[in-house]
């Protein structure tokens, strides 16, 4: 080809047509149908999995673990120690989304019909699915789960080789994912879990951590209870208690109760450790919606008419101003899948197409654009109006 | 219960910036349309997300085709004649290269950018421009042709140095302007954003992408590519598009010959007289249509026929200092240890070390992109599919952390601050990201590459030969335009156009 001529050339075009049909006419003819780099994703993450009940044991006096294994068998997917699972419960013809850290660890989910394990405590009144966990769950039910969810895991690009796990009540759960993990030798690092529980009966999976103490995993166990025999470390988790336990460049990971959040925010400023080495699980559904700032409380009692689009379908549903959109939902068994339940996944991303609203600010993982054109995480969002919201068809 | 009419004039298989460029212009015309998204938002690639509090840009770099207030290049204006407003920023440079002996801040505007070159390597400025404006000369006359088709005679009357360069490959044309090595790297380093060595890639589409990005500069949407994806998708809905989230579709219904509809995951048989597709033809033809004895041999040669492009790989981190005070200087570096294009391109086949990088910050662009006291920061490469088909489920977080590792390592020492010292937010995005929150064929987000085989003006020339099924149209990467996120909306805007053209076309014949 005469290059320096080409501003002679007026064939190019067709040239390169011909190139091209030749190309296809010189192609296979047999459809190639592999997308590995699609089937690794799958893997990883393949949506719903159909899950049944394989054992259920106790992990304290109030507390119980659950094994999960996939129906029909096989491999779960591989996940990160410390990330939970949604589950999907059907009672009463309504379906329930509840998301649980998984305690189990993720090299048991890889075994030829692995597991996952949850660990859940009987509630003191607004639990409902954790109560109905803990007495009527047996083995052989089926649920709907969908895992590998979170972003509470050790990331090493990011993260101190030490941990110190800063827990409180079941919040221990994904710590003792972590432990097992680092036991099997397929996590690299150092695990201190400050574990604070207000008797020692209330201690979760105490024996279970106990036998995976090595130089690369400690617990310790306080208590702010009034227990006479207790020998070890007692009170909160305080400063002083932390920095005890602390050595060296240390990542913080922080999960319990909501209270526990509030009091670790102000006992962590005290420590003097840069931002990204405090992480702490998101937040969970707020307790109680009426204390948090900005709320109407004048509202909170009141009842609105919630119309839920999916599709050209419509309903009217009643939503108290007290409750989620998706708790109203929920209520009147319109499917609204829920993952983290805490406003930060996303993935119950809602249109509002008119009315009043009032997000957790606690849970407010939005876009900025989403915000503008008022999209809720329906699981931080609560009605202060008659509104209309448009769902994804489930 | 019924979530969708009983019918519709048009379905779009995906919710990204093709697909919902298809539907904003059907939508203008008057017409009933489907927007079936997997994701439960819109955009595809062109999305953010949000990590410890801080919204994060998942992919987008910086957008071709908008040009300045006021004089809109085809992208911007499209999205300001549909009536999408966005609030466009500036990005302040053309690029930062880190060539071998090469440290150079380049800047946009042809001769800007020429005399910049010429400071660099003396004696270069007259052929640069030169280049510059035989660059500039076929972008405009692609522009033009991509909207009024001609005959050959008039094509070549008219659109002399396009006709003339079509045959040639980018470095066949370079060569004539017999241009010192150095100066030849200054105008390669955006290479990668087309995905293909200069020995193959055709000197057509090299000049769309330096006439665009070095003559009128390049911008990013104030709200991430979030706010552009979603601003589409809320005007296409005020324009009557009824979209619908978190809706797999896994077959398209075709009989003699012909598209009826689709069937989603969750079994709904939705119809329609035309389908437009955004998954790629490789899925469509091989697992999607049903049934697949509809699919003529043809189809499947086509696709095998041509050559995957590039995925992506990147490495997004928040910093928990300034861009100054970590010395991380420009919006843009693009850091390679040779420009040799041809050999970067096998590089870019395996898994790792990746010697180009492309390295972006936003806070240049946009200062609030980050809290205060805080940057953006990401590095990526773009490797083809090939190394990364080879990598199990089991190794690929292994594979993920090594190469990661690689390029925030690469990066430290060029900034002489270890970055992971920084780490405040860190996340990966790989093939199979890609491939898990779009369903993209093998993660590939540049479609087909853009080869001598499979040039752009081939692909105009043969573009009607290449309809298996009537009533079906694609809108994607793999399009004529090719990839990225403008030339997403141009291949959406070409679906929408055969999709008229045809409507048109059966309305006169009745």
């Amino acid at each position: 080809m005469k290059v320096k001529g080409f501003l002679k050339d007026v064939g190019g075009a067709s040239r390169v047509t011909k190139a091209r049909l030749n190309a296809f006419e010189t192609a296979s003819e047999t459809p190639e149908t592999v997308d590995p780099i699609g089937n690794v994703a799958k893997e990883w993450h393949p949506g719903t999995l159909d899950l049944a009940v394989t054992d259920i044991r106790p992990a304290s006096p109030t507390a119980k673990t659950v094994r999960f294994e996939k129906v029909g068998g096989g491999k779960l997917p591989p996940f990160y120690a410390g990330q939970f699972i949604s589950l999907a419960f059907e009672l009463d013809g309504k379906v329930l989304c509840r998301p649980y850290s998984i305690s189990s660890a993720p090299f048991e989910a890889r075994k030829e019909n692995g597991y996952v394990e949850i660990t859940v405590r009987r509630s003191k009144g607004d639990g409902l699915i954790c109560d109905y966990i803990n007495t009527e769950l047996k083995v052989g039910d089926r649920v709907k789960g969908n895992m590998g969810l979170g972003q509470f895991y050790y990331e090493p690009l990011r993260d101190a080789h030490h941990i110190m796990a800063l827990a409180g009540g079941v919040g221990i759960t994904p710590f003792a994912s972590m432990a097992k993990e680092i036991a099997n030798g397929t996590m690299d690092a150092e695990l201190t879990i400050l574990y604070g529980s207000v008797s020692s009966n209330d201690i979760i999976l105490k024996d279970e951590l106990q036998a995976l103490e090595s130089d690369r995993v400690h617990v310790v166990n306080v208590l702010s209870g009034d227990e006479p025999d207790w020998t070890g470390e007692r009170g909160f988790l305080t400063a002083e208690l932390i920095k005890k336990y602390s050595k060296g460049d240390t990542s913080y990971f922080i999960c319990g109760p909501q209270v526990m959040y509030k009091f670790l925010r102000e006992e962590i400023k005290k420590l003097d450790v840069p931002a990204r080495r405090i992480r702490f699980e998101v937040f969970g559904q707020a307790k109680d919606i009426t204390t948090f700032a900005g709320y109407p409380v004048e509202k909170k009692d009141e009842t609105y008419t919630l119309t839920v689009m999916r599709g050209i379908h419509k309903d009217e549903i009643p939503a108290k101003a007290n409750e989620s959109l998706v708790v109203a939902c929920e209520r009147a068994g319109i499917v609204l899948l829920t993952d983290c339940r805490s406003g930060e996944c996303g993935f119950c991303r809602t249109k509002v197409l008119s009315g009043e609203y009032y997000v957790c600010p606690e849970n407010d993982g939005r876009r900025a654009a989403d915000k503008d054109f008022n999209y809720v995480h329906a699981c931080a969002a609560y009605p202060l109006s008659d509104m209309t919201i448009k769902i994804p068809i489930v | 219960m019924k979530f969708y009419k009983d019918h519709y004039d048009v379905i779009v298989i995906g919710g990204a910036l093709a697909g919902l460029s298809s539907a904003l212009m059907l939508a203008e015309k008057g017409k009933d349309v489907l927007v079936l998204e997997r994701h439960n938002l819109p955009g595809g690639i062109a999305t953010s997300f949000v990590r410890g509090g801080i919204e994060i840009e998942a992919a987008l770099h910086e957008m071709m085709s908008i040009g300045p207030e006021g004089n809109r290049l085809k992208v911007g204006k499209f999205l300001e004649d549909m009536g999408v407003q966005i609030d466009w920023l500036k990005v302040p440079e053309a690029y930062h290269a880190s060539l071998p002996g090469l440290e150079v801040t380049l800047h946009p505007g042809l001769e800007t950018f020429a005399k910049e070159v010429d400071a660099e390597v003396p004696g270069t400025y007259e052929k640069v421009l030169k280049l510059l404006n035989l660059c500039h000369t076929v972008f405009d006359s692609v522009n033009e042709l991509s909207i009024h088709p001609m005959s050959k005679v008039q094509m070549l009357l008219k659109h002399e140095a396009f006709v003339k360069t079509a045959g040639y490959s980018t470095q066949e044309v370079i060569d004539t302007f017999d241009l010192p090595q150095k100066a030849q790297d200054l105008l390669a380093p955006y290479w990668i954003y087309v995905g293909t060595g200069f020995r193959t890639l055709p000197f057509t589409i090299f000049a769309v992408l330096m006439a665009d990005y070095i003559g009128y500069g390049s911008y990013i949407p104030h709200k991430f590519s979030h706010e552009m994806s979603l601003k589409m998708a809320e005007r296409a809905e005020a324009m009557g598009v009824q979209i619908e989230y978190r809706q797999h579709v896994d077959k398209i219904l075709v009989k003699d010959g012909k598209v009826y509809g689709v069937r989603t995951a969750r079994g709904d048989e939705i119809h329609a007289d035309y389908v437009i597709s955004a998954a790629y033809p490789n899925k469509v033809y091989t697992s999607m249509i049903e049934p697949l004895s509809e699919v003529p041999k043809k189809a499947i040669k086509m696709v095998n026929g041509r050559r995957l492009s590039l995925t992506a790989f990147s490495v997004i981190m928040i910093l928990d200092k300034s861009a100054e005070e970590l010395g991380i200087h420009d919006y843009s570096v693009f850091r390679g240890d040779t420009m040799d294009t041809e050999a970067l391109y096998q590089d870019l086949a395996g898994l790792g070390p990746y010697r180009y990088l492309t390295c972006i910050c936003h806070n240049y662009a946009n200062p609030d992109a980050t809290p205060e006291g805080t940057c953006s920061f990401s590095i990526t490469t773009l490797p083809r599919v090939d190394g990364w088909k080879t990598v199990s489920a089991d190794d690929y977080d292994r594979v993920k952390h090594e190469v990661a590792k690689q390029m925030i390592d690469d990066m430290s020492k060029y900034y002489g601050v270890n970055l992971l010292d920084h780490v405040l937010e860190i996340v990966i995005e790989t093939p199979m990201t890609v491939a898990h929150y779009t369903g993209m064929w093998n993660g590939c987000i540049y479609g087909y590459a853009h080869t001598m085989e499979d040039h752009i003006v081939a692909r105009l020339q043969t573009a009607e030969e290449e309809k298996f099924i009537e009533g079906l149209e694609f809108a994607g990467a793999h399009q004529i335009s090719g990839d990225g996120m403008g030339p997403a909306v141009t291949n959406g805007r070409k679906a929408a156009k055969n999709v008229l053209d045809d409507m048109k076309k059966k309305e006169a014949a009745k």
